[in-house]
């Protein structure tokens, strides 16, 4: 049947060059030698439209609703355990140790599967489906389960007595389905589990360059996999998810699964706190000199929580979002050293005296970063412009549906084929730059964003700093999303909200979170109490409230 | 500040007890008081997808190179763009699908290498995209054949315009029905004449027959557009010349009066111009030529068929005829475009030459000047226009010098020679 429909066409392969065409059961035609799939489709016969034929698609021959393949119908968990694989795949090719994905992620996900009554129990929530499987499909699915050995909880994991406590009312209402934003937030959980060198705001900036499988994840499907209903449009997303909503995941996940307490993270690693800092200090071209700075607001903060009500960080299930307080406690030992009100800051680049190379000046370091964050913003931009969000196979939920996507998806296709073959030189999707943890490039070299400032010496800072701080607003802890940001922006000073946007940047939040970040950060080194939680601080008067600190005297 | 006040207000039920000398302007009894500000949440909650933000982001783009005619570019986003097709929102959908016409349209216009089948590729899928366009995508689109000479292949793509129906989306649409009907009849008369060309020189009774269909199928059409209001100059002077060749006078007549007396038709002095020329041709009497120009010289009094007005005025016997006619030449010459033209001076000394054979002709020629005298002089009469005269046309010079005398009788012009 395939060689009277295919007889009409016989270019080459482009991968093979043969001519050797079979047609898939989407309709597409494909090779069968080297089994590349090509655009050509069964249903559009004739393009021509010179002979001024207002249809342009012939009936296609066969029948047009196809019966299912196997009768098999498919779960959901059994579509996300490809994506995650591939996902787990494509962090080990970046890197990562395969040990992740052996010894954390698939017991994990089995713990989740079993817990959610998906599998792994004695009444599974959906038919088994382990006899009709025998294709490979099924083979590598029986892989998974077998390696790493601990594919039932109970055997030697330690999983079974938890002994973090968890704040009840953090608790969201969540369903027990999986999605798309899940996935990543189990695998931030191995990760982090594993102490693997990935934080989430860099996990993030992977999945946003397409480094790490999560947009159009339909296309990830082998084939035969075939979703009905609201099921098949869980696998494409039309967002990426902010960093919160993965944190929160992540937390629900740990407490659904009902892990015990993250292992610590020692003071060497890559994850651990400072030495995200001098990461984020070296990506952002600020001198080295201004990790002291860093340390010894590190430790007010850690002053402050000890005698404050908050947990303790050892005891919590979830560890906190270092990558945003690294972030946060750089621009708050900013904010010490150089004020950030508008004046502050330029009148201390006004005042140096010495302007050589070796000190280090407000002004021209944000000469510098600006012009390099100007043409990053502006290469970013482009790749979010010529994303391609929509799968070349498109999913519908019903067949009525399905039939009026699959047009659409034609007549984009067509449009797109038309200006492709037009613009030249020929475009191909624009790849975001390699999957580097950091953003810039500081140096001599002739790829690099500008000079580098790392080595210079901070001479002239704050001698007497006066803090400033906007006056905070009453509001209801349970209800509060932390949108105070959008209200704030407008009287912020510009290079405090400059700031913001630079370091927002370089990790791939939104300023909204980073700046809430700040502002807990703030009240960690003030040792203030919010104002819901009651207490006699001077931060609760409608009056801009400024304290001294005088960091040069301060003990340790 | 706002956020003062916020804090006043929200305070403002744990300070009741206390002093409430200084809180003048709040009311007491507890009633909380709003200001009506802005609700911040609702600004929070419209959120768009990121797919949108990609979209938006990318027309931003596509504004911009066109903007600075970077087609090239424009192109290349046009490749991601494309993907807002399959948005499954349809509430946007027809705006969407205009956008990509008009904007694909736009830079394929501007590109080297686009070629006809891809202008085909567009139109076809945007028309059958929606319905709301497809009416107008397809006049477009056989603009654009007509444009490039296909005359065919515009003439069946609005054939099958002509057939669409669509409930009430084709109902609402008749202003689009009757101009698809109205170039669709044009197409059918450029055929006829090819044919009607082809038959002078090689006679043919099968060619004779198929001319003849052509006629009656425009026919039909441009009878129902021609009653319909509004300005249909081309489609009037082909179905006048098909009606004309047919001799169907009496048919010809009745819509080229209906056209140029119609009052629910707008003015169109070009309606008076073919009947003149159609009455003209068919040798009618002067009376009925002088009564179409009457209005046509209300309308546009600067017409280069006034000359001809004035030549059939003179010749006319009727009383004022002279007077009028004298009327009708010094508006023309009250344009600029009329200045320096040697037929309207030596009509105009005509008339001054049959009228001095009248009586009372000073007065007539001065209530007739009256309401120009004053800026007349300036006007044609300087020195500067002498001496350019004497230059460029001596006998313009010596018509105005002596029409001069009579149109100002007790001024002295400074329209000499040699000032």
């Amino acid at each position: 049947m395939d060689e009277e429909e295919t007889a009409g066409f016989s270019e080459p392969c482009s991968q093979c060059s043969e001519v050797n065409w079979r047609i898939s059961d989407e309709g597409r035609f494909y090779c069968h030698s080297c089994h590349t799939a090509i655009e050509r489709t069964r249903d559009v016969v004739d393009l021509d439209f010179s002979q001024g034929s207002s249809r342009i698609s012939n009936v296609s021959r066969g029948p047009r609703t196809k019966k299912q393949d196997h009768g098999v119908s498919w779960s959901w968990c059994e579509g996300f355990q490809f994506i995650l694989q591939q996902q787990a795949e494509a962090l080990i090719r970046l890197g990562v140790t395969s040990d992740f994905r052996d010894s954390t992620l698939w017991p994990l996900w089995t713990l989740y599967l079993q817990r959610s009554g998906q599998a792994f129990n004695d009444a599974p929530s959906r038919p088994s489906n382990q006899g009709a499987k025998s294709d490979s499909d099924g083979e590598e699915a029986c892989q998974f389960y077998s390696v790493g050995g601990s594919s039932v909880p109970e055997s030697g994991c330690d999983w079974s007595d938890w002994s973090g406590s968890f704040s009840p009312w953090r608790r969201r209402s969540h369903s027990e389905v999986m999605t798309m934003c899940k996935t990543l937030a189990l695998i931030h959980v191995c990760v982090l589990w594993n102490r693997e060198c990935v934080t989430l705001s860099h996990l993030l900036k992977l999945v946003r360059g397409g480094h790490v499988p999560f947009l159009r994840a339909s296309e990830l499907l082998p084939d035969r996999m075939k979703f009905v209903g609201k099921k098949a449009l869980m696998f494409n997303v039309k967002s990426f998810p902010s960093h919160r909503s993965v944190l929160l995941d992540a937390q629900h996940l740990v407490h659904f699964l009902q892990l015990p307490v993250f292992p610590p993270i020692s003071r060497e690693h890559p994850l651990h706190l400072m030495t995200l800092t001098l990461c984020y200090l070296m990506d952002a071209n600020l001198p080295d000199q201004l990790h002291q700075w860093v340390c010894r607001v590190e430790d007010l903060s850690q002053q402050g929580s000890a005698s404050s009500t908050l947990k303790d960080k050892g005891s919590a299930p979830f560890p906190p979002p270092y990558d945003l307080q690294a972030a946060a406690l750089i621009i708050v030992t900013m904010k010490l050293l150089f004020g950030l009100d508008d004046h502050t800051e330029w009148d201390l680049s006004n005042n140096l005296e010495d302007q050589s190379a070796d000190v280090f000046s407000l002004r021209r370091w944000y000469r510098i970063v600006h012009c390099a964050l100007l043409r990053a913003q502006n290469r970013e931009e482009e790749l979010t412009a010529r994303r391609h969000w929509k799968p070349t196979v498109p999913m519908a939920r019903t067949d009525k549906e399905r039939h009026l996507v699959l047009k659409r998806k034609r007549i984009s296709e067509q449009v797109q084929s038309c200006f492709h073959r037009l613009s030249s030189p020929p475009c191909n999707l624009v790849t975001s730059d390699g999957p580097s943890i950091f953003s810039f490039c500081w140096g001599d070299g002739a790829s690099s964003d500008g000079p580098s400032l790392h080595h210079q010496t901070l001479t002239h800072t704050h001698t007497h700093p006066v803090y400033w701080h906007r006056p905070l607003q009453p509001c209801n802890v349970r209800r509060c999303t932390g949108g105070h940001f959008l209200s704030d922006e407008a009287s912020l000073p510009r290079s405090f909200l400059w700031l913001l946007q630079l370091f927002s940047f370089l990790l791939r939040v939104s300023t909204a979170e980073l700046h809430q970040e700040t502002l807990k950060l703030e009240r960690r080194v003030f040792g203030c109490r919010t104002p819901s939680q009651g207490g006699t601080d001077a931060l609760q008067e409608p009056q801009r409230k400024k304290k001294v600190i005088d960091l040069h005297n301060k003990s340790l | 500040m706002m956020d003062d006040l916020e804090n006043e207000f929200g305070l403002k039920e744990e300070r009741e007890g206390d002093d409430d000398s200084s809180d003048d302007n709040l009311s007491k009894g507890g009633r909380k008081s709003h200001l009506p500000l802005v609700n911040l949440k609702t600004a929070e909650s419209s959120k768009k997808s990121d797919f949108h933000e990609s979209t938006r982001i990318c027309l931003e783009r596509i504004r911009k190179a066109m903007l600075h005619h970077r087609w090239q570019e424009a192109a290349k986003y046009m490749v991601s763009f494309s993907q807002v097709l399959e948005e499954t929102n349809r509430s946007k959908a027809p705006q969407t699908i205009e956008l990509v016409w008009r904007i694909s349209t736009e830079i394929l216009h501007h590109l080297p290498n686009s070629t006809m089948d891809d202008y085909n590729i567009i139109y076809e899928r945007m028309k059958h995209s929606g319905v709301r366009h497809y009416l107008t995508i397809c006049l477009e689109k056989s603009f654009h054949l007509m444009l490039h000479g296909e005359l065919e292949n515009a003439r069946r793509e609005l054939s099958a315009g002509e057939s669409w129906r669509y409930g009430k989306e084709s109902a609402s649409q008749h202003h689009n029905f009757t101009l698809i009907h109205a170039y669709r009849s044009l197409l059918d008369y450029i055929i006829w004449c090819d044919k009607k060309s082809l038959q002078s020189t090689h006679p043919n009774s099968e060619d004779d027959q198929s001319m003849h269909r052509y006629f009656k199928q425009a026919a039909v059409n441009l009878r129902e557009v021609l009653k319909k209001p509004g300005v249909w100059d081309p489609f009037i002077l082909c179905y006048i010349e098909m009606l004309e060749f047919y001799d169907d006078h009496e048919e010809a007549l009745k819509i080229l009066n209906n056209y140029a007396y119609d009052h629910s038709f707008p003015p169109n002095p070009n309606a008076h111009v073919y009947l003149y020329q159609y009455l003209k041709r068919h040798n009618a009497p002067e009376k009925k030529l002088i009564k179409v120009l009457k209005i046509l010289q209300v309308l546009v009094p600067s017409h280069e068929l006034m000359l001809e007005y004035i030549s059939l005025l003179l010749q006319s016997e009727r009383t004022n005829a002279v007077q009028k006619a004298l009327e009708v030449a010094l508006a023309m010459l009250d344009f600029k475009c009329w200045k320096r033209n040697l037929d309207v001076w030596r009509h105009l000394k005509a008339i001054i030459q049959q009228m001095q054979t009248q009586e009372n002709c000073q007065e007539a020629v001065v209530a007739v000047m009256d309401q120009r005298k004053d800026w007349w002089s300036a006007f044609h009469f300087t020195s500067m226009h002498a001496t350019q005269d004497v230059k460029d046309n001596p006998e313009l010079f010596e018509i105005k010098s002596s029409l001069a005398k009579v149109l100002y009788p007790d001024q002295t012009l400074k329209y000499t020679a040699g000032s």
